[in-house]
């Protein structure tokens, strides 16, 4: 049966003109459907999604058991070993086809026989000769040492030289590294002498003095347990006195610290001190440090406390000072006391007060004058020095004022007198009396300011008292009033 | 190469005065464990040749010896831990390596063990052993207390190794043995015989009096009923055989027994020997083969005392033994003042006399005591295997490692050099 193609071709038409009746050819063979995508999806969306096609992939399973092709062939194999002088092949499972050739063992290479020096008998005869060696032990010696490869302790014991005397372990050491010596030394050196002397050094040995030591061993190691007791306690006493001694220096330097500040010239001093409260801040670090001292070992050397303080290297620090620009003042710059050293504050927060008894004049006049003493709006270190001028001569100006004051009442109540006394001349007695009156008023006058003070006080005190046991709002109104007097 | 091993599928034997151990060098445990004492029964035997009939004893290795067999005589051929009777020796090996391993020996290196004071003649026929006999390709010896220091992964230590016929002390340094150091004494019989005092003598003694324990193997009792603890058995005997029995074998039986009840109910006190700690002590429950049961007080800690106490009545026919207390002070003696911190600093137990309940830390305190300033650690697997059988746990190490191989005596050098190279080679 013919298609709609073969007429066409029959024909002769043209093949590429569908008519309309034709179905459209699926465009499935200029781009084929990729994998992984249904087939109406792709006839639905085209090739217009490819990021949907490029994200899927086709779930991948664990692959087969591949028995057979990557088997790992392991062999019964013999194989030699060059550290043995015989034929002997041992046989071991390896890896590999048989076919190959036998293996050597892998752990010739540990063979390493130890370097142990060799002498003729030349060098004997020139070099070695000593009174209690002869040559046949000497040689004995070092066929032991070759074949202990040098272990002193097995060589020791197993030592049997026929007819010789006994030897001990310092005999063999000494003899054997008195004889590596005496060949280094007489044998011509590849290196220079440095290195020359350094391996002589490395041979030295003192059989005295390994002696010595040995025997302080065994005394160590024969101590009863009350002598081990015994020296426990001591230690512990040692230790305890060491500690009193590092508190004791710790205690002298903190008082030190606050009593001389800088001057004292013991380190770590502005570090340690909080600047709100101006308490030392290193009781913790005191605490670890204690901690550890009684932890440390009894010959660990002396902790760096127990060094003396370093006096600051003045040269060094005014010439970091003028690299780093800094600027040093001698004097302390407010009213703030110098008892105690000052940390790095903010001059602001130093700005100086009046006197409190003073206090309110001293305000009125500063106000009289147009400048307020609690707020400085540039407190540099000469505004603060010329408030603190200010201060002080308002203050002297107070106390001068209230001297005048009172001196002139005085000579207002003496003039008084003097004129009642013109008037009516009275007796001696009152006189004598008048006169005392006047002394003691005189010399109360001073007084009577602090008796004031002191009235003045007990009143504000009272009100106080008065005013706790009222509500606490009441006090704490009551508190910031005076605070702000 | 990351451990070292390279394994030339050598064997380790490992004969002991109570147990033979052989097994494959690489293995954790030895593939056998059988008893060293062997039976053999004598069998006439007609010769083909001349018809004369003559005697000829026929062995029974392993723990064929357990098995009871009309006149059976039982031998060891251990005596203070060396062997003593070569005779028996191929049998057992063969028993261990051909008959309990399948094992052909000429496919295999053997590295056979021997105490720190074996003798030259024992090698020597060791080798001719392991070499003619079985034909070996390579053969090697070595020491016990060396292998329980390797056991446990140390070169350098102390070895406390209390076995069955022997207690030695061995310092070892970097693998080996100082001799001058080294000491032992056959003391676990001198142990045994007092347990055995213990059972079968009567006793007054206000808790439990009774009269002596008659022991009997369970191979001869034909029939028990239950009995209440500390009542007479009801047991039959096995009188047909009992006629038969050789007076070895009863003994034998009779050694295990005891042995038995020691390894059940046999302690140690930790802080040494007090009557106050020794009441403190809760009783054990044992019952024998006959079905005679009983609660063991303090008298279950006695034999384990004279580890540390000489007894205060020996046995006249066993030798002098020094107890472990003077065997570790006589070591710590003899060696360098400056290797005795790190002996004790690696302290090794091994052997199944150590196996005793608070033997541990009763060496620990009694090492304690002795050197007071030092620092002791005490190396005690709690695997009763490794504990036991150390040596030749040990010996499986060596044997497998690389670096070995060279350590072997061929059967080429052993033709050359004979017994020198033996001398020479396992130092």
């Amino acid at each position: 049966m013919a298609s709609a193609s073969d007429v066409r071709a029959i024909l002769s038409l043209p093949a590429n003109t569908p008519g309309p009746s034709q179905p459209r050819k699926s465009t499935a063979t200029a781009s084929r459907k990729p994998e992984g995508i249904s087939r109406e999806l792709y006839s639905l969306i085209g090739d217009s999604a490819p990021t949907l096609v490029a994200q899927y992939a086709r779930p991948k399973f664990k692959p087969k058991l591949d028995l057979g092709k990557s088997r790992a062939r392991w062999t019964w194999r013999t194989f030699a070993n060059p550290g043995r002088s015989d034929s002997l092949k041992l046989a071991h499972w390896t890896k590999g086809a048989l076919d190959e050739k036998d293996s050597v063992s892998e752990y010739a290479k540990y063979n390493t026989p130890s370097q142990v020096y060799t002498y003729s008998q030349d060098d004997y005869v020139k070099f070695l000769q000593d009174d209690e060696w002869s040559k046949e032990e000497t040689d004995y010696l070092f066929s032991l040492a070759r074949e202990y490869d040098l272990r002193f302790l097995v060589m020791a014991d197993r030592y049997d030289f026929p007819g010789g005397r006994p030897r001990n372990i310092e005999d063999l050491k000494s003899r054997y590294y008195g004889v590596c010596r005496r060949l280094i030394r007489n044998r011509p050196w590849a290196g220079d002498e440095a290195s020359k002397n350094q391996v002589l050094a490395s041979y030295g040995f003192d059989a005295e003095q390994e002696r010595n030591r040995k025997a302080y061993l065994t005394g160590l190691f024969d101590r009863t347990p009350e002598q081990i007791a015994e020296e426990e306690q001591l230690y512990v006493e040692i230790k305890r006195l060491e500690l009193n001694e590092k508190r004791y220096a710790k205690e002298r330097d903190d008082l030190l610290r606050t009593f001389a500040g800088v001057e004292s010239g013991l380190p770590g001093l502005q570090a340690n001190w909080d600047i709100s409260t101006g308490v030392p801040i290193d009781k913790k670090r005191k605490k670890r440090v204690e901690g550890d001292m009684t932890l440390d070992s009894p010959i660990g050397g002396p902790s760096s406390s127990m060094l003396p303080p370093k006096r600051r290297d003045i040269g060094k620090q005014s010439a970091s000072d003028v690299q780093h620009c800094i600027v040093r003042f001698d004097a302390p710059l407010t009213s703030v006391s110098s008892k105690s050293s000052t940390p790095a504050h903010l001059r602001s927060t130093r700005i100086p007060l009046p006197k409190t008894h003073l206090a309110p004049k001293t305000t009125t006049i500063l106000a009289e004058l147009g400048v307020s003493a609690s707020r400085l709006v540039m407190p540099t270190r000469a505004n603060i020095e010329r408030l603190e001028n200010l201060q002080t001569a308002a203050a002297s100006l107070i106390e001068m004022k209230k001297n005048v004051d009172r001196v002139e009442q005085e000579i207002r109540v003496l003039q008084a007198q003097s004129m009642r006394a013109s008037e009516v001349p009275s007796a001696v007695g009152g006189t004598i009396g008048g006169e005392d009156e006047d002394a003691a008023r005189v010399s109360a006058g001073p007084s009577s300011g602090g008796v004031l003070k002191l009235l003045d006080k007990r009143a504000r005190k009272r009100s106080m008292s008065m005013s706790s046991n009222g509500t606490s709002t009441g006090t704490r109104g009551n508190n910031k009033r005076t605070r702000r007097d | 190469m990351t451990y070292g091993g390279d394994e030339v599928s050598a064997l380790v034997v490992d004969i002991g005065t109570s147990t033979t151990r052989a097994g494959y060098a690489g293995d954790d445990t030895p593939r056998t464990v059988f008893s060293t004492t062997y039976g053999y029964t004598e069998q006439v035997v007609q010769d083909p040749n001349s018809g004369a009939e003559g005697k000829q004893a026929k062995l029974h290795v392993g723990d064929h010896v357990a098995e009871w067999r009309p006149g059976m005589h039982t031998a060891n051929p251990m005596r203070e831990g060396l062997i003593h009777d070569f005779t028996a020796i191929p049998s057992i090996i063969s028993h261990a390596i051909i008959h309990n391993m399948q094992c052909n020996p000429p496919d295999h290196p053997i590295l056979v063990t021997e105490p720190p004071w074996n003798t030259a003649e024992n090698r020597k026929r060791m080798a001719e052993i392991i070499f003619e006999e079985f034909k070996a390709p390579a053969f090697y010896i070595s020491n016990t207390a060396v292998l329980s220091s390797f056991a446990s992964g140390k070169g350098t230590s102390l070895v406390i190794d209390v076995g069955k016929g022997m207690a030695s002390v061995t310092p070892i340094s970097d693998g080996f043995v100082l001799r001058k150091g080294m000491s032992y004494s056959p003391l676990p019989p001198h142990v045994h015989y007092t347990a055995d005092r213990i059972l079968t003598q009567p006793t007054n003694n206000p808790p439990n009096p009774r009269p002596g324990i008659s022991l009997v193997p369970h191979q001869l009792i034909a029939s028990k009923r239950p009995v209440e603890p500390s009542r007479l058995p009801m047991v039959t005997l096995r009188e047909d055989r009992i006629q038969q029995t050789t007076d070895s074998w009863r003994q034998w039986a009779l050694d295990r027994e005891v042995d038995e009840w020691l390894a059940a109910c046999g302690a140690i006190i930790e802080t040494g020997w007090s009557d106050h700690a020794a009441s403190a002590r809760p009783p054990r429950h044992y019952e024998f083969p006959t079905g005679y049961n009983l609660l063991f007080g303090s008298e279950r800690l006695i034999p384990g005392e004279m580890y540390f106490k000489p007894p205060a009545q020996a046995n006249p026919n066993l030798p002098h033994a020094k107890t472990l207390t003077d065997l570790i002070s006589h070591t710590m003696a003899n060696v360098e003042p400056d290797l005795r911190p790190a002996l004790l600093g690696n302290v090794v137990l091994t052997g199944g006399g150590t196996m005793m309940q608070g033997m541990s830390d009763r060496i620990n305190n009694e090492l304690q005591k002795q050197f007071p300033a030092q620092k002791i650690r005490i190396h005690a697997p709690g695997n009763p295997t490794e504990r036991k059988y150390a040596g030749w746990l040990g010996g499986s190490v060596l044997a497998s490692l690389g670096t070995f191989h060279q350590l072997w005596i061929s059967a080429e050098e052993w033709q050359e050099h004979g017994n020198a190279i033996v001398m020479q080679r396992c130092k």
